[in-house]
This record gives C-alpha cells, sequence and structure tokens, in this order.
C-alpha cells in the first residue's frame, strides 16, 4: 500500500490545464487511431480478400495476366479479358480429378447486379451450399440470386447489356435490355460476404444464347450444363475447376499451364498482393510508429515545458513536507494517464475509423473485410504506454531534482 | 509547547562558490520553544536566505542549525521534507495554494504526503481551522479565492498537522491593510494558542511589535542593536 496520495494533485493539475490535457489527449489519440486503423485495415482486407477467394481452388483462363484473371473471375470487376478456346473446357470437364469445371461467363448486369452464366454445380459449390429459399437453377431460363440481391422468389426480369461494376471500363456501361430472355427467381443462396452475393446465377446457355453464341448443345435444345458439345461452342471468359484432391489441384494446374491457357490458384495470385500489401503495411506501421514517437515527443515537450512553469507549485510542495518520490509520482502519473487516456481513446476511434473504412471499401471492392484488433495493435497500443512510461521520466526527473529554494524563487 | 521549538543556530554561513562576500552570515541565535522571532531587514538583507536555512529548505555553506537538538542541516533532502511534515508548518508571501483544489483540500494537502487519505478527525480539524481563520466557502476552488481568503487557507494548512514551529515569510505583504492586520493578529493568536514557536519575516512594524524578539539583517549578518529581547 503506498504511504502517500499524488491522486488529488493529479486531479487538481489535470482540472487546472484542462486544456493542454484535452489537446493533448486528443494529439495521442489521433496518432494511435492512425496506426490501429492501417494495420486492422490491412489485416481486414487480407481477410476478406482470402475469405472470397475460397470458392476458386483453381481458375483457368487465356493467357494473360492473372491478376486480371483473379479480379475479373473472383472479384467480378468487369473488365475484357480474352476468350478461352472451347475445347478447354470440354478437357477440363472430362479431366481426372475434377469434381466440376464451371464456365465463368459474364456481360449481363439487372440493376447494377453482374449476371453469370455457369453450372448448377457451381452455384452450389459442389452440393455444399444449400440455397436458403427455393432451388438451385434446373432449366433455362431460371436464376438463383445471392444473398444480397432484392428480388423474391419468382420475381421475373430481364438482363441489360453490361455490367455496371467498375464505372471507369468501357466493359461497364449497360445498354438496352435484352428483351429476347426473362429470367425467372427460382432460389436464394446464402450469405457468402463477398461480391457474389450480389450477383445473379444462370445458367450458362442462356448467357451464351443473349448474346448470339451456340449454346453448347444442338440448336433449340433446353438442356443446361455439361456435356458440351465441342461443335457448339466458341469458348468462355474463365473456368473454375474444383479439383477431388490437393494433388488433382496441382496436376490440373501443370495440365493447363500451356502457351493456350493459364491455370492458376487465386490463393497464390493473392499471395503477391499480399506481399506487396504487406511492404506497404511494413511502410506504414513504420509511419505510424514514426508518427506517434513525433507526437509523444512533441507532447512531452508541451508538458515538460508547462512543468517546468509550475516549478514553483513542486518545490512549495517539497518545502511543506512532499517527498521526492511525492513529487516524482505527480508529474510522472500526470504524463502516463494522459498518454493511457489518449491511447485508450485512440483505440476506439481507430476501430471505429477501420469499421467505416472498411464498410465503404465493402461497397467499391465487393468483399466484406470484417475489422478486428488483434496482437499488433495491442503491440502498438502496449509500446506507445510503456515508451510514453519511460520518457515521462524525464519531466518527473526534472522537477524532482530542482532544488526547493531555486523553486521557491522562480517565476 | 513542544521541545522540538527550540532553536539553536551557530556560526551559520552561506556564500556561493566564487564569491566573496558570504550571503548569510550569523554568529549565533537562540530561540526557545513557545516564542517568537520577528526578522526584518531590508531588500537583500538575508532575510528569505535565513528563513530558508531555518527551514532546512536550503543548506548552509557551515554552520548548525538545530530545531529540538535535531541538526535539520545534517540531514537528507527526504529527511528535511519529513521533518519539516512533522515539525514546520510555513506561510508565503504569495500563498502558494493549490489552484485546482478547493480551500479544504488545499489545508488538507500535507496530510496526503503520508497517508492516502486523512482520517475523518483531521478532516473535522481542518474544517474547524478554516471556520477559526473566517474561511466559509470550504468547498471553494482555491483559485476563485480572494487574496485575504487564500492566505487564511494558507494559514490553516501551515497549522493543520498542530506543528511545534511555524515560519512566515513575508505573511502579509501582498494583502491590503485591513487583510494585512486581520490575518497577522490571526496568525500570532493561533501559533500562540497552539503553543509552537513563531518565526516571521517582515517588514511590517505592527506584526514585528507582537514578536517576542526582532533581529535585523543587513548584508546577512545580524544588526546587534537591533535585537531586543
Amino acid at each position: 500500500m503506498m504511504r502517500f496520495n499524488p491522486l488529488p494533485l493529479v486531479r487538481a493539475d489535470l482540472r487546472r490545464s484542462r486544456l493542454l490535457a484535452a489537446v493533448t489527449v486528443l494529439l495521442i489519440a489521433i496518432s494511435v487511431a492512425t496506426g490501429i486503423a492501417v494495420i486492422s485495415q490491412e489485416r481486414a482486407l487480407r481477410q476478406g480478400s482470402a475469405r472470397a477467394a475460397d470458392d476458386f481452388d483453381l481458375l483457368l483462363g487465356a493467357p494473360g495476366s492473372s491478376t486480371q484473371l483473379v479480379l475479373t473471375a473472383v472479384y467480378l470487376r468487369a473488365q475484357a479479358i480474352p476468350l478461352l478456346d472451347a475445347d478447354l473446357l470440354l478437357q477440363a470437364s472430362g479431366a481426372a480429378g475434377v469434381k466440376y469445371a464451371a464456365p465463368i461467363a459474364f456481360g449481363d448486369s439487372w440493376q447494377g447486379h453482374p449476371i453469370i452464366g455457369t453450372i448448377a454445380d457451381f452455384a452450389s459449390r459442389g452440393a455444399t451450399l444449400t440455397p436458403t429459399q427455393g432451388r438451385l437453377f434446373q432449366a433455362r431460363g431460371e436464376a438463383l440470386v445471392g444473398a444480397g440481391v432484392d428480388m423474391a422468389l419468382g420475381a421475373i426480369f430481364s438482363p441489360a447489356h453490361g455490367l455496371h461494376l467498375v464505372h471507369d471500363d468501357e466493359a461497364a456501361a449497360p445498354d438496352a435490355a435484352h428483351e429476347a430472355i426473362h429470367y425467372t427467381v427460382v432460389g436464394r443462396l446464402p450469405a457468402r460476404h463477398n461480391i457474389w452475393d450480389s450477383a445473379i446465377l444462370v445458367p450458362v446457355e442462356d448467357v451464351w444464347q443473349v448474346h448470339g453464341l451456340p449454346t453448347g448443345h444442338e440448336t433449340g435444345s433446353a438442356k443446361i450444363g455439361p456435356p458440351w458439345q465441342a461443335s457448339q461452342l466458341v469458348g468462355v471468359p474463365a473456368i473454375a475447376i474444383k479439383p477431388d484432391s490437393v494433388a488433382a489441384a496441382y496436376r490440373l494446374r501443370g495440365q493447363f499451364r500451356t502457351a493456350r491457357s493459364l491455370a492458376l490458384f487465386p490463393a497464390e495470385v493473392l499471395n503477391d498482393l499480399y506481399l506487396t500489401l504487406g511492404n506497404v503495411r511494413d511502410l506504414m506501421s513504420a509511419l505510424a510508429i514514426m508518427t506517434q514517437v513525433l507526437v509523444v515527443s512533441a507532447v512531452l515537450m508541451a508538458l515538460l515545458v508547462g512543468f517546468l512553469a509550475r516549478q514553483r507549485q513542486f518545490a512549495v510542495l517539497r518545502a511543506i513536507g512532499a517527498s521526492r518520490l511525492y513529487v516524482f509520482s505527480v508529474v510522472w502519473i500526470e504524463v502516463l494517464l494522459l498518454i493511457v487516456c489518449g491511447a485508450l481513446i485512440g483505440s476506439t476511434l481507430g476501430w471505429i475509423g477501420a469499421n467505416g473504412l472498411s464498410h465503404w471499401l465493402q461497397s467499391q471492392v465487393g468483399f466484406a473485410m470484417p475489422v478486428r484488433l488483434g496482437a499488433a495493435e495491442a503491440l502498438l497500443v502496449a509500446a506507445l504506454v510503456l515508451l510514453g512510461a519511460l520518457v515521462a521520466v524525464l519531466p518527473a526527473w526534472l522537477v524532482f531534482r530542482r532544488p526547493i529554494a531555486q523553486g521557491l524563487v522562480s517565476g | 509547547m513542544s521541545a522540538r521549538g527550540e532553536l539553536q543556530v551557530r556560526e551559520l554561513m552561506l556564500r556561493f562558490a566564487g564569491q566573496q562576500r558570504a550571503l548569510l552570515d550569523i554568529a549565533n541565535i537562540e530561540l526557545q520553544a513557545g516564542s517568537s522571532l520577528g526578522v526584518s531587514g531590508i531588500s537583500g538583507a538575508g532575510k528569505t536566505t535565513l528563513f530558508h536555512c531555518l527551514a532546512g529548505i536550503a543548506k548552509p555553506t557551515s554552520g548548525t542549525v538545530r530545531w529540538g537538538g535535531v541538526d535539520i542541516c545534517a540531514l537528507s533532502g527526504d529527511e528535511q521534507a519529513r521533518w519539516r511534515l512533522r515539525n514546520v508548518g510555513l506561510v508565503f508571501q504569495d500563498f502558494h495554494l493549490v489552484d485546482g483544489l478547493s480551500a479544504l483540500d488545499n489545508v488538507l494537502l500535507p496530510s496526503y504526503f503520508d497517508h492516502w487519505q486523512p482520517s475523518a478527525t483531521l478532516r473535522e480539524h481542518a474544517r474547524e481551522l478554516l471556520s477559526v481563520v473566517g474561511v466559509t466557502a470550504m468547498d471553494r476552488l482555491a483559485a476563485l479565492l480572494s487574496r485575504g481568503e487564500r492566505q487564511r487557507v494558507a494559514l490553516a494548512r501551515a497549522l493543520l498537522l498542530e506543528p511545534a514551529i511555524v515560519m512566515a515569510d513575508e505573511p502579509t505583504a501582498s494583502l491590503d491593510p485591513d487583510h494585512r492586520r486581520q490575518i497577522g493578529d490571526l496568525l500570532v493568536e493561533m501559533v500562540r494558542k497552539q503553543g509552537a514557536t513563531l518565526i516571521v519575516i517582515s517588514h511590517e512594524p505592527e506584526l514585528l511589535k507582537r514578536m517576542d524578539r526582532c533581529l535585523s539583517l543587513q548584508h546577512g549578518s545580524l544588526q546587534p542593536s537591533a535585537d531586543v529581547p
């Protein structure tokens, strides 16, 4: 148990200089909030993007940019990408170790929701997803909506040509509706917390037909899904392959990594992005820490000036019987209290800011980015408080060692 | 009266390094416990320096200051602070209250130096002291008190722990004439009532007249003619 109580003095000093205390806490809070927002947002982006790619084990596309292929097929960032030769879809469908090979065909939308032509197996992710309402599509003209599409079962709509998602892309501008085709909503998928929640899945044959392409089956056939006829196919933008094992995944990637096709694990592409993000995060973290050090230093300098201006008060305390430790404690606790308050408020602001940013980014990139405070943020705050506790010793020590008589006559 | 209030000063000298003239050069002062001593002198005569040496605030170059047989010059800084806390009540010209504390908490302030909370008895004693010195707004912040009230609170603070010695440095110098007389009266009466030794540094003839003895300082030395037993 302490044999003295510096808190009444600390409270009185903070009350007297409440403006300085408030500004100090605010500066520290902003500095902490920035650091926490950067770190937690980067983590949320990484986790959110990784979760969005979970449904894509192996992705096939025409030779070109792997990043562009992932962005287009996984994150539905509409861009004009070259088509894969049709026979590759057949090869993939029939390859050993493949659970399903799903064409991913884009081009249309409904009120901003991308319409994706694919197969029922992909819609159910190989029978691992069950619609929360209705059923999977089973015939031409049927549509399965994502959890975020505001359309009831039984609703009928016509697609518009073009996608809305990337406004600066020429592929993005929607134009006239394909009035020749109507889709009926027959099911709703559970929430995946990614861009696919706002997508509408339809049989790929319908998308091909809408664009005047062969449907993969005999002319006039209402059949959907594989097997398709080579003579009735012209190509697809991407194929999502579900291998039946890890070994099969690697074998298939090797098999389709040719001059005619690009085969990749989206996770690999994301890893490259994460490396870049990681570098950015390290840079941002370093900047955040540097900002914190600068803010804490500036704040401490201001506090030091304030304490030196109050030399006479501390000298009086010593003169009327306070020990050096008592005076030291008053100064040290005051500084530490401001830093701890700033750190706590900053943590809260950082968390709120990161959530706000995450919410905004979600509407931009299409996948949820859950913000959680982790060890890195805790370490950041702990380091700041520890640094503050150590640096606070300086003004406390300066006040501690000043002779009483000198302090009493100081202005 | 307490024997702790008996003062013996011997060969007290304070000189800064490299300076020829001593700031203080006093051969001998003796004061009985419970008596009062006034110290006067022009500005720069060394009154405040003597005050600091007698209170253990400044360390003399040589000599001894014994209070009740304890040579306070031989104590460490913290021992001196502890000694002051238990034996001395100080009153300053500029009051030196903590603006962010109430009048009552200012009086109780010394009790926080060696206790977590003042006892109920001490708190009651602080209230009584404030009543005696005429401060009724006990919960008002010190910053909001008038100068006269502030010096009354400072006087109550000095007397809280019933010290054997009360030392006041120009306690009335920054007050208007009415308050000067009132505070002077309160100081002398309350200290006498407690049986404490009183040392007052002052220019005020009215206040000095009420002391048992007066010393006059000039250039850091006592003027023999001014020592009036």
